[in-house]
């Protein structure tokens, strides 16, 4: 193995360990368009890091960008932990995620508008086994007949992105439902270009501070068509013990609109107010942060108090707009997922551009037996989870896990699949005083409305234990901000010339 | 805007005027009693719990009556609803609330002052360093003040906000006055002084009446300056101003007659005439306006929000349910 790092520095002594790494390639050859990036940081000690490093939390604890943490029945308030190494897309192969993410929102889009208030062609067609759908627990009959304007069904979609050994961007999750850590993505853009702000200077990196602006219009454009030209919108929150709070007051706020929770809600007659210092205000469009089975108690689950009785009856008729569609949970279910790129040359007469992660379906009596005979390969979970809760990771379960896993799939087949372990791909981040590689994933942020949009760059999450394969947040993860740049770094020109150097702007 | 961020921001406004009129009432009254007897020091202190309207809280705590255990309930007693600690965390999570009508540099203010007052060692702040202790709250107090003046909107949020914090502090003042009108005599001038320096008052009231300290002069100046910003005239007129300008098309709501006529009863009234009377009676019945005002606003502008059950939740002990 070559040596990434032979002279002293922040990358003293560091490791490739035969991942994908993003920033060095097998030959530990730095990427070219890192190079800009570490030229910069080569002025930087490991002290500096962690120097910075504290500015970083000191900020982040003053501005209450926190996320909420449970742990027997308390809420501790946890700083959302960002690395300060940047990670990279170059424009060419940000082009290639764009187009694979737009082509497969433009088919969820179209199979969950085609199920809800469609011909159900695809399911007609033999695309998607009926009982499959029909048996998912984020399949929603009392969805049918609901309109969306534009089918924009997936108005927001955090398509968790991994890359595998070959540095193969592949789709792991859609996540249509409620998707949330857009407003870490701008945050940390916001952190990064106050802590390292000399890093940060002429490298063109994409903003991503118009999201809110973009979400907007795409809200007022799904509004119902009598509600005229600026039609209200408020964000439905389940309230200040939620864990993305923040986020909900983050968007609230870059979109101008009110932060609302279901108690400030009412409906009479079909029609949605909401209550302010001078009586009842109509309100055409919720994008609400709330999943489905909270929404309404008349329809729902009859114990929330985080819903509005009767918002489902003034959905259907037309007087209100709920955002993200109430029934996108079909589409994530995991056993729902191994079809969409089935769904993607339906719908869009063309392969998929973004291969999925190779998946066993288990119901399948012959996929089974394959998938149980390498259980100890593979990776196990539940269809309907979400947060990494539940997944059973087989080459580092014990046999005791590997054989409860069999038993809880043999029982319930229709609830589990199987996955090939993706060794993720692996960025150098911030461990203690020095930097060590950790795997990492990509949730950019998808909109649906007059076209689809997806925002440059995405969450970067990180493993933060090494080895760990577990980016979720909720599970001790971190993130990194992500630049996508404009156009390709230039070649050193002298190739000679290849040690890094500080520019000297600062 | 929802009726129950208005509610919110009223109520943020009132605990951190709660804080801070707490915190300088321990301050001045620690440091002037340093020098008095046990027995006149117990009364002091009494006098103070019946300022804040938190006697029967106190007397329930079973602590007795010594500066220590009096600070330590009014400063960090988390049970205590009253206490400098339990008000600024509720205003930082009436805050949070609303967070998305506040501007960032507002709520950056009031958040790094709830969690650096959360993360002191109180106990020992009051040991060692209470004046520092309540300087910190006081300090904090009128930043958030200032950044809210300098960065928020003159819109209905705004509004609500110096509404809120203006009635509390009214009320604060016509107790305090109360108080000390009861305890002290004519010729207590330590303590007719101290008491003008707990409301920042001292330099003020001095250019306006010179180094004199006559009472008449200290209630006149505490009740009904027009000109000084912690009078009970002052706040209440500040607060008319913004229920003037809530009104719809100039209506003539509830809570606007109820204050504009505690506001005429001040304007026009004789210091003279109200000390040769019964004061305290007259202290008593502002007191009572200012509360009639405030639950006519949460009827007028907030009753529109849902049920009234985080109402019980603010109301402080002693506050008419």
């Amino acid at each position: 193995m070559p040596d990434v790092a032979a002279e002293p520095g922040l990358f003293e002594g560091y490791e490739v360990d035969g991942f994908f790494d993003e920033v060095f390639d097998a030959d530990g050859r730095v990427r070219p368009h890192y190079a800009p990036l570490l030229a910069r940081l080569s002025g930087f000690t490991s002290d500096d890091l962690v120097r910075q490093g504290r500015l970083r939390d000191a900020a982040f604890r003053s501005q209450g960008v926190t996320f909420t943490v449970y742990d027997e029945g308390e809420g501790i308030e946890r700083t959302f932990p960002m690395d300060l190494l940047p990670r990279i897309v170059p424009a060419d192969e940000w082009d290639h995620i764009e187009a694979g993410l737009v082509q497969r929102v433009t088919a969820l889009n179209a199979f969950l508008d085609d199920l809800y208030v469609g011909e159900r062609a695809a399911i007609h067609d033999g695309i998607v086994p009926t009982w499959l759908v029909e048996s998912s627990d984020g399949f929603c009959r009392e969805a049918f007949g609901i309109p969306v304007p534009l089918g924009a069904r997936c108005l927001v979609s955090g398509v968790d992105l991994v890359r595998d050994g070959e540095g193969t961007y592949r789709v792991l999750e859609d996540n249509l439902r409620n998707p949330s850590g857009i407003s870490y993505v701008i945050q940390n853009r916001v952190a990064m270009t106050r802590v390292l702000p000399t890093v940060f200077a002429h490298q063109q990196v994409r903003s991503v501070d118009h999201y809110g602006r973009s979400l907007l219009s795409a809200l007022a454009l799904v509004a119902p068509p009598a509600s005229g030209d600026r039609p209200t919108v408020v964000v439905l929150t389940p309230g200040v013990f939620n864990s993305a709070y923040f986020e909900h007051v983050f968007l609230a706020s870059q979109m101008g609109v009110e932060l609302v929770e279901g108690r400030d809600l009412v409906v009479d007659d079909h029609v949605v107010s909401m209550r302010t210092t001078r009586g009842l205000q109509r309100v055409d469009v919720i994008y609400r942060r709330i999943d489905d089975g909270f929404l309404d108690p008349v329809v729902f689950r009859s114990d929330s108090t985080l819903g509005v009785p009767g918002l489902m009856a003034a959905a259907r008729a037309g007087n209100v707009t709920i955002a993200n569609a109430v029934g996108n949970g079909v589409a994530d279910d995991k056993a729902v997922y191994a079809f969409v790129p089935d769904l993607i040359r339906y719908y869009t007469g063309d392969e998929a551009i973004l291969p999925n992660v190779q998946t066993y379906l288990l119901w399948d009596e012959d996929q089974r037996a394959e998938a149980l005979d390498r259980i100890d390969q593979l990776v196990v979970k539940p269809v309907a989870e979400a947060g990494g809760y539940g997944i059973v990771i087989g080459p580092s379960a014990t046999d005791a896990e590997l054989e409860a896993c069999r038993r809880r799939v043999e029982a319930d087949p229709r609830h589990y699949i199987a996955q090939e372990v993706v060794p993720l791909s692996r960025h150098p981040s911030l461990v203690g005083d020095h930097l060590e590689g950790r795997h990492v994933d990509l949730r950019p942020f998808v909109l649906s409305g007059e076209r689809i949009e997806v925002i440059p760059g995405g969450l970067t999450r990180v493993a933060m234990r090494r080895g760990s394969l577990v980016v979720n947040s909720s599970q001790g993860g971190g993130s990194k901000d992500t630049w996508v740049l404009t156009a390709e770094p230039e070649e050193p020109d002298d190739p000679d010339d290849d040690e890094p150097t500080d520019r000297g702007d600062g | 805007m929802l009726a129950r961020d208005a509610e919110s921001l009223f109520w943020a406004g009132r605990y951190l005027e709660r804080a801070e009129s707490t915190a300088r009432l321990l301050d001045v009254t620690y440091h002037s009693l340093l020098e008095t007897s046990p027995a006149e020091e117990a009364e002091a202190w009494r006098g103070v719990l019946s300022a804040v309207r938190l006697d029967q809280g106190f007397a329930e705590s079973g602590r007795p009556l010594t500066a220590a255990a009096v600070s330590e309930f009014l400063v960090l007693d988390s049970d205590n609803p009253g206490s400098i600690l339990t008000a600024v965390e509720r205003a930082r999570e009436n805050a949070r609330t609303v967070r998305e009508q506040l501007s960032t540099e507002l709520w950056e203010s009031l958040n790094s002052f709830g969690l650096e007052l959360r993360g002191r060692d109180l106990q020992a702040d009051l040991a060692f360093q209470p004046h520092e202790l309540y300087g910190f709250v006081r300090r904090r107090c009128q930043t958030v003040a200032g950044v809210a003046a300098e960065t928020m909107a003159r819109d209905e949020g705004w509004r609500f906000f110096v509404l809120g914090w203006n009635l509390e502090r009214a009320e604060m003042a016509c107790r305090l006055l109360s108080v000390r009108w009861r305890q002290l005599s004519p010729t207590a001038f330590h303590e007719w002084m101290a008491t003008l320096r707990s409301a920042s008052a001292l330099e003020a009231y001095r250019r306006q009446y010179r180094a004199s300290m006559d009472p008449v002069d200290v209630v006149e100046f505490l009740l009904l300056s027009r000109t000084f910003p912690r009078s009970v005239l002052f706040s209440l007129r500040t607060a008319r101003n913004e229920l003037d300008r809530l009104a719809v098309d100039g209506e003539m709501s509830r809570p606007r007659r109820q204050l504009g006529r505690v506001c005429a009863g001040l304007e026009f009234a004789d210091v003279r005439e109200l000390m040769s009377g019964d004061l305290g009676h007259e202290l008593f019945l502002v007191e009572e306006g200012i509360r009639q005002v405030a639950l006519s606003v949460a009827t007028q502008y907030f009753s529109n929000s849902h049920e009234f059950d985080l109402h019980s939740l603010h109301l402080l002990p002693g506050d008419p349910g």
